[in-house]
């Protein structure tokens, strides 16, 4: 049964992907890109990870998507205003993100024997046990984080601000 | 961790200076917070400390955060006469000791986590503080490129992260290595994806070809003082992550990657040196030798062996306190004359001679000419990458280097041409740190044994 859910979010997910890429709007890619995100916390779900799921969907498909809505906005972007793009550069693009394809497609060859072999615990997505893990051995990461919050904090508000004219 | 604790702790207090209104002490306490630092730095010489498995205090901790504290404290000398944006001061301080305190968690992190916040850190200043000039479509343009590739390259290593995850279960590199080691015939597809991903990823930070595309155009375009920074600390920073990575966790897969890192670094070595003839900008020429010198540093890797983080620091320090002096004579040049174009520098040697005597000391030790610190720099690189039989890239290191000095010794023979009518008049601040960094260049080429028998 599990199966047969991974297999169908996983087909929404790369449909959807393919959309975000193919429509001409760029307010239709945003749409699709939520779709998209939320099919992916689907899989989260499966992964007995709520927790997760639920704070994926807030900040990315909340959040994010508000800022991409924002600045398409703002930047009026919700015309075809793209320049074309010269045959090389899509020849290129084709041939690096096909060989990327493949790359990740040979790689996953073998993966269900992998030397490591334990068997993930599939009770550590659930809230207890994120926070405990995340407050006693990623305790440290967790406290750097805060500078750089801080540095984006300030860049933010250094950029943003209003510059006096000066003459 | 003393000295991410202390940089971080002088980072807020720069933040919280213009609300409690002490900017006008603001930039003494930096220095004197810098100066402490580097003292508790080396009073924690020779010990060994791992901070919740995700941080390690060892030599080679100590030895690079060393370059970067030292570096940092001589590049805050700089800033004194050259910040243009008095109302920003104190956010631009701020940011810029974050970024410090990021170089530290690069060169210190024990987990693959701390990587990743390392880099960022430093990367997220590096894109602030490029596009800080807002009129400036340069400076706008550079912070943009920056932020695009760079988010894109922090994505294949956060990838690769994620792939080797899969693979070894841990995100420990000293637990990555032992699992190298102990499943070296049976390890699975999805690790090298992993580790080829992440390779990528730190190529682009050290701006190797064919991933140095963004580094000319944002070296260019950033303030000169944010490119003096960028070419010295972040690269220091890098470097010294890419080293500790490679040697701890993949030292086991050693045959799968040196082709690829032996033919990024010829390639970077070359293309790096040749394109740098052709500039006529100065800024771009010393971009473009930053790209060669990564090049060059890339031998430090491929050598493996236990000359590498010795060298390595060597060659870090010497590039790091060369280029800065460079830099704080382009700042100086460029304030007068408005441009950074090589001619500006025409005439400099007849009104001020003690400014080209330091551009002489600086460019003789970025082509690695004896009597300097960037002789014994390369020195000691090669004769590392020789002991591990890499002499055909040695040779064309060594043809690089030998091509590097035409655009060195150019600015050089402008400099004597010529009249120039103007002084160019340098602050204390700046003089006390060319005076620091032609003396330390001197003193490093006359008396190398000291700093190569730090790390063995």
């Amino acid at each position: 049964m599990t199966q047969y859910f991974f297999y169908f979010l996983s087909f929404l997910a790369i449909f959807f992907a393919a959309l975000v890429v193919l429509s001409k709007n760029p307010v239709h890619s945003v749409l699709y890109l939520i779709l998209c995100f939320f099919s992916i916390a689907g899989h989260y779900i499966l992964l007995n990870a709520q927790f997760l799921a639920a704070v994926h969907i807030i900040v990315y498909a909340g959040a994010i998507m508000v800022l991409f809505l924002f600045v398409l906005m703002l930047m009026n972007l919700n015309r075809d205003s793209e320049p074309p793009k010269s045959w090389q550069g899509k020849v290129a693009a084709t041939l690096a993100a096909g060989l990327l394809l493949l790359v990740f497609t040979a790689s996953i060859k073998g993966a269900d024997a992998l030397p490591s072999g334990n068997q993930p615990d599939n009770t550590v997505g659930l809230l207890t046990n994120l926070g405990k893990t995340l407050y006693n051995d990623f305790m440290l990461p967790f406290e750097v984080s805060s500078i750089l919050f801080l540095v984006a904090m300030v860049g933010a508000v250094m950029i943003g601000k209003r510059e006096e004219v000066s003459e | 961790m003393n000295a991410l604790i202390s940089l971080s702790v002088l980072g807020i207090v720069a933040m919280l200076s213009e609300i409690f209104n002490f900017k006008k002490f603001l930039y003494s306490l930096i220095l004197l917070g810098l100066v402490a630092a580097i003292g508790v730095n080396v009073m924690e010489w020779g010990q060994f400390q791992l901070w919740y498995g995700m941080m390690i205090v060892d030599e080679f901790t100590l030895a690079f955060s060393g370059v970067i504290l030292l570096t940092g404290f001589l590049w805050f000398l700089l800033v004194a006469d050259n910040h243009q944006d008095k109302a920003h001061i104190s956010d631009h301080f701020a940011i810029s000791l974050f970024a410090m305190a990021g170089a530290i968690v690069m060169v210190s992190y024990n987990n693959l986590s701390m990587l990743f916040l390392g880099i960022e850190i430093v990367s997220i200043s590096m894109y602030i503080m490029a596009s800080t000039q807002k009129n400036d479509l340069g400076s706008n343009e550079a912070g943009f490129k920056y932020f695009l590739m760079g988010a894109f390259a922090t994505g294949f290593i956060l990838f690769g992260t994620a792939l080797l995850y899969g693979a070894t279960a841990t995100f420990d590199i000293q637990k990555i290595g032992v699992f190298v080691t102990e499943h070296n015939s049976e390890l699975p597809a999805i690790f090298y994806a992993g580790l080829i991903l992440i390779m990528v990823g730190m190529a682009f930070k050290i701006s190797a070809v064919p991933f140095h595309w963004w580094a000319p155009d944002v070296y260019t375009g950033s303030p000169t003082l944010i490119t003096a920074f960028m070419a010295t600390i972040v690269k220091t920073a890098a470097f010294a992550a890419f080293l500790r990575l490679f040697i701890t966790c993949f030292s086991g897969v050693e045959l799968f990657w040196n082709q690829t890192i032996m033919i990024m670094a010829g390639a970077t070595i070359l293309l790096g040196n040749i394109t740098a003839l052709l500039q006529n900008d100065f800024k771009r020429i010393l971009a473009f030798s930053s790209v060669a010198h990564a090049g060059y540093m890339l031998l430090a890797v491929l050598a493996m062996n236990n000359q590498s983080g010795g060298s390595l620091l060597f060659y870090l320090l010497a590039y790091s306190i060369s280029s800065l002096s460079a830099f704080a004579v382009l700042l100086a040049v460029a304030n007068l004359k408005g441009n950074t174009n090589v001619q500006s520098f025409k005439g400099l040697a007849k009104k001020n001679p003690f400014l080209a005597f330091v551009v002489i000391v600086a460019m003789l030790s970025l082509a690695g000419i004896p009597p300097t610190a960037g002789f014994f720099a390369k020195y000691y690189i090669f004769t590392a990458a020789i002991a591990n039989n890499y002499v055909g890239l040695t040779l064309v290191a060594i043809t690089g280097s030998i091509v590097s000095i035409f655009y060195y010794f150019r600015i050089v023979i402008v400099m004597f041409e010529g009249d120039e009518s103007t002084e160019v008049t340098v602050g204390s601040n700046t003089k006390a740190l060319l005076v620091i960094c032609s003396v330390l260049v001197i003193l490093l080429g006359l008396m190398p044994d000291f700093l190569i028998g730090l790390l063995k």
